[in-house]
């Protein structure tokens, strides 16, 4: 062989699925995802399909249709963006190896919520068990830093005093929070900090939507109790 | 009691949880109960107290490093769903065949045959008992065909199937996967073409990887360079966006728009690698117009520290133009 020759291996034709070639033509299915991520014009039905079907491209448009909000979600639970990187990294490639038991019984948002709320759960009863505090964050470079401090600053400008009052206020809140049980917090974060409705927080929780009802209810006590006692 | 139920109800009233009519009668009671309006303020009291723990959007930069991790991670996975069809489908195509043995004959016959999209005539004949039309799965022995068969081709899926009136003559219309190789050298047509598909449309992103680095040798016919622009703007992973990055920049001087598809992959970027790559590369022309707007708005406004310096440092040691 000539220096400047190269093998290249390639596979030729469609991917194995003999029951849709009728329906979905000759198209290239990583073509057909490029586009979807373009025009977002396909809906999110065709979109599980074609990852179903082994289509990544599809998958990792999927992935940027809800991981903004995911992130924020662990990183409000967690208040480390380390630990809010893990679970986004846990959460989608368990959705990715489980896809193919996804049957379009709830919506894929409902699904992949129950992944990651599972996941913080988690992450929430070892905190628990650590007994760490809740409002010192972590950034990615394992630095630690108070998110209450930064919201402080970034709200008050130049009135060290309201900003003061701010700290001590976001600290409170941040105690009385980490004293509720793993899945009070969880109810409490869905519907409080991410106006969930209850039915579909109880759906998330893989529970009815009375009991996330009275969970909130509790919750919300305490939180009352705690915040009153600590004036 | 009204009271003990209202006040029960506060909570889910000042959260919008409740039914119209739970709603109008809370309301129609704290219209006239003084105790639950105090109780109702103090849990909007309390509503707006836990509020102030603020809910941040994940930063720019924690989404792209997230992003990127997960699709490293996505490489080396296999999806739960493609394993369960090709558990499941075989046993469809299993019932299939049980039900109509006409079918299962044509299948089975075609399991000996191979070719990319291509119709072949299967010729039979009865007296010799390997007639696709007397429908017996026995009858799929021997089948006599036009082409070679191609043993190690496996077949994706069946088309049609249908027979001639009046004949014996079954005519079926099917695709198949088989991997093929082809050599050459970089200049030879077919190994380029097979490269820029490759660049464009392979799934593994180490294959993408490889072709683009390989057509990266070759920048100057425009056929390549378009596929490497295609790599830098839609690749989803970015060692293959950096290396046609690599691939294009000899161009960014005497190509507008190899240097406008640079600066689109410099402002909007979500890896921030490629972004300070794709800076390096339109340094030497910051004195186009388009290319210094662009370094002012990152001076300005990047999320990114070291893009936002680096473009400042950029802007500061430039020669005044007008």
């Amino acid at each position: 062989m000539p220096a400047d020759s190269y093998a290249v291996a390639i596979t030729v034709g469609e991917i194995f699925r003999p029951r849709r070639a009728e329906q979905s033509g000759n198209q290239n299915p990583i073509m057909r995802g490029s586009l979807a991520a373009q025009g977002n014009r396909i809906d999110d039905t065709s979109l599980i399909r074609e990852a179903q079907q082994g289509n990544r491209a599809a998958f990792e448009v999927l992935v940027r249709h809800y991981d903004q909000s995911v992130l924020r979600l662990a990183l409000h639970l967690t208040g480390s963006e380390a630990d809010a990187q893990d679970v986004y990294q846990e959460a989608f490639l368990k959705a990715y190896k489980n896809l193919g038991s996804f049957r379009f019984e709830c919506s894929f948002y409902t699904w992949i919520y129950r992944i990651v709320t599972n996941l913080c759960l988690d992450h929430l009863r070892k905190r628990n068990v650590r007994k760490e505090d809740a409002p010192v964050a972590v950034d990615a470079s394992g630095e630690e830093y108070s998110r209450i401090e930064q919201f402080a600053d970034a709200r008050s400008g130049a009135n060290p005093e309201r900003d003061l009052m701010r700290r001590e206020l976001g600290r409170k809140i941040g105690t009385a929070l980490s004293a509720l049980t793993p899945r009070e917090r969880m109810v409490f974060e869905l519907k409080h900090y991410h106006g969930l409705k209850l039915r579909t927080v109880g759906e998330m929780l893989n529970t009815t939507e009375e009991t996330a009802k009275n969970t909130l209810f509790r919750a919300t006590q305490k939180l009352r109790t705690a915040l009153a006692e600590m004036r | 009691m009204k009271c003990d139920w209202v006040q029960q109800n506060i909570l889910f009233y000042v959260y919008n949880e409740l039914e119209d009519d739970a709603r109008y009668e809370v309301e129609q009671h704290l219209a006239r109960c003084p105790e639950c309006a105090t109780e109702l303020k103090a849990t909007r009291k309390l509503h707006a107290t836990l509020s102030q723990m603020p809910v941040e959007e994940p930063t720019p930069n924690l989404l792209a490093a997230s992003r990127m991790r997960l699709q490293e991670a996505l490489e080396t996975t296999r999806p739960g769903g493609l394993w369960r069809r090709l558990i499941l489908e075989p046993a469809l195509w299993l019932r299939q065949i049980r039900m109509s043995p006409a079918l299962a004959a044509a299948i089975f016959i075609v399991g000996f045959g191979g070719g990319i999209g291509a119709t072949y005539n299967f010729i039979s004949t009865r007296g010799g008992g390997n007639g696709v039309v007397t429908g017996s799965v026995e009858s799929g022995s021997g089948i006599s065909s036009t082409n070679q068969p191609l043993e190690s081709s496996a077949i994706a899926g069946i088309r049609s199937v249908t027979q001639e009136p009046g004949s014996n003559q079954v005519s079926i219309k099917y695709d198949t996967v088989s991997t093929q190789e082809a050599q050459g050298s970089l200049n030879d047509q077919r190994i380029q073409q097979l490269l820029l598909y490759a660049a464009r449309n392979n799934y593994n992103s180490g294959v993408r990887m490889d072709s683009v680095d390989l057509l990266t040798q070759a920048p100057d016919d425009s056929r390549v360079r378009e596929a490497l622009m295609y790599a830098l703007q839609n690749d989803t992973n970015p060692g293959v966006r950096l290396k046609a990055l690599d691939g294009l920049s000899g161009f960014v001087r005497q190509d507008p728009q190899v240097r406008d598809g640079v600066l689109r992959a410099l402002i909007s970027d979500t890896n921030s690698g490629v972004r300070l790559q794709a800076l390096r590369l339109v340094e030497p022309m910051k004195t186009d117009s388009n290319v210094r707007s662009v370094l002012a708005r990152l001076a300005q406004t990047d999320q990114n520290v070291s893009i936002r310096t680096q473009a400042r440092a950029m802007l500061a040691q430039m020669p005044e133009m007008d």
